[in-house]
């Protein structure tokens, strides 16, 4: 009897056995048809398969690829078409990591052109033996074009939205002040308010403008050596009143002899540890604690923001860096943030060749610490950074 | 009486080969191979993992350089020493 005649659904049937060719001539089928590039390697880093999505994106023929060193005859190259460090493809990552690896690169074409891809690339492994390697990639350029245009947008209205801006304050404060005649204190009060919702847009508009110009490498770049102690000094002053309003206790210290000069570009390091602080300020109840602890390493600087603050939930630590992400404990007490702030601090800090991490405790507080490289990252040079 | 010499570790041996062929970069190299596809520290490093190390280490090799001869020869250099370790583990 047939197991359908007793009605057993076809989907609950065993699939039919397929012979060792048919399965070779299925996988076949699948990596040709992938809509994006595939090409396979060999333990021995050589061109396997190369699917003819790939032939069309690279400009190469299959018989051009097969049998080929993958690193020497597909060059990945920057945007401006410098050739990368072997080490850092991501084929190379893949297999010093033992991971997969999604990464925005640029691959040179047969005709020279250089091509913005997408690529995922993870090792093939048999019984845990590395095999070779698979990697796919797709065109970005235009997602890249698309992206480019947004950033100039932004950049444009942030600017337009900017000059009426300082326009209504200065014109609020001179009412305040009694240029066009006295006025009663619940107008005063209410003009008060006026100029606390035109900072809060201006500080909304910096963060856009900071962040668009970071996505867009338009971060002006001018390294010279500081001293990190005496730019901690400065946030604390400049943020003293914000921390006095909520009498928290904002301090600094240096812990350790050595000099605390490194060679950098000093107006993103005041910009990282003014939003490091502020957020510590702003996510911390009254009567708290805020510290900035400055510890002076042999080829880094390394620094601590230290709050008694509410802390970020655990499941929210993972995202934290994240471009618009707030965790729910906080979007409760402080409705204005934006979620860029740290999206912002951690490429500005990416940006000049360091580090960023945080330690955290629901309800105790958060440790943020970064370290930047005391010497100048290539990363900063004179001109422009970008993430 | 002299004194015995305490035996270099299986990291340190494979660091020193490497060295041949990597230069200052085999400590950093070898050690995070260990740590990224045997998931231990270096000094953990033992006699059986060689073989599975090995593999790894001609994969991302074969990824640096397109000289088969400098790969092959850097890898049965290796596992002549994986031999050697294991024969000298063997009990009389």
């Amino acid at each position: 009897m047939n197991p359908t005649d007793i009605g057993v659904p076809d989907n609950l049937l065993p699939m039919p056995r397929r012979t060792r060719h048919e399965q070779q001539a299925e996988v076949e089928a699948i990596f040709t048809s992938i809509g994006d590039g595939a090409i396979t390697t060999d333990e021995f880093g050589r061109i396997t398969r190369v699917n003819p999505a790939a032939q069309e994106l690279l400009g190469y023929s299959e018989a051009e690829l097969l049998g080929e060193w993958f690193p020497k005859k597909i060059v990945a190259v920057t945007s401006d078409n410098q050739p990368i460090n072997l080490m850092d493809r991501p084929i190379t990552k893949a297999f010093l990591t033992g991971r997969p690896v999604a990464e925005k690169t640029y691959y040179r074409r047969k005709n020279g052109e250089v091509i913005a891809l997408a690529i995922n690339v993870s090792s093939i492994l048999l019984n845990g033996k590395p095999l070779g390697a698979i990697e796919v990639f797709r065109d970005i350029t235009f997602e890249q074009e698309v992206d480019r245009m947004k950033s100039e947008f932004i950049s444009l209205a942030s600017h337009q939205l900017r000059t009426p801006l300082s326009a209504i304050k200065t014109y609020t404060h001179m009412l305040i002040d009694g240029f066009m005649g006295e006025l009663n204190p619940d107008q005063k009060k209410s003009l008060r308010t006026v100029i606390r919702a035109t900072d809060r847009m201006n500080e909304l508009i910096s963060i856009l403008l900071n962040v668009t110009r970071l996505e867009s490498g338009n971060i002006d770049s001018t390294p010279k050596v500081v001293q990190m102690d005496k730019i901690a000094a400065e946030i604390i002053h400049e943020l003293e009143l914000m921390a006095n309003g909520k009498s928290i206790n904002l301090s600094m210290r240096v812990k350790g002899k050595d000099s605390t000069s490194l060679k950098t570009d000093s107006l993103v390091v005041k910009e990282i540890l003014t939003n490091l602080v502020s957020n510590a300020v702003k996510y911390t109840p009254e009567s708290g604690n805020v510290q900035i602890v400055v510890k002076p390493r042999k080829a880094s600087i390394l620094v601590e923001v230290i709050d008694s603050g509410w802390g970020i939930p655990k499941a929210a630590q993972e995202q934290i860096f994240s471009k618009f992400f707030r965790a729910q404990n906080i979007v409760k007490r402080e409705t204005t943030g934006t979620g860029l702030g740290l999206y912002l601090v951690k490429g500005l800090i990416d940006a000049l060749g360091g580090k960023i991490w945080f330690y955290s405790q629901e309800g105790k507080g958060t440790t943020f610490s970064f370290s930047l490289p005391r010497s100048l990252h290539p990363k900063v040079r004179q001109g422009k950074i970008s993430k | 009486m002299p004194r015995e010499q305490s035996q270099p570790s299986v990291y340190d041996q494979v660091v020193k080969i490497t060295h041949i062929y990597l230069g200052p970069a085999a400590d950093r190299f070898i050690a995070r191979q260990v740590e990224n596809h045997l998931h231990k520290s270096p000094n953990d490093l033992s006699q059986a993992d060689l073989a599975e190390l090995i593999d790894w280490i001609r994969a991302v090799v074969a990824l640096l350089t397109d000289d088969e001869e400098i790969v092959s020869d850097y890898i049965t250099e290796l596992q002549q020493l994986a031999s050697r370790i294991a024969k000298s583990n063997e009990p009389n």
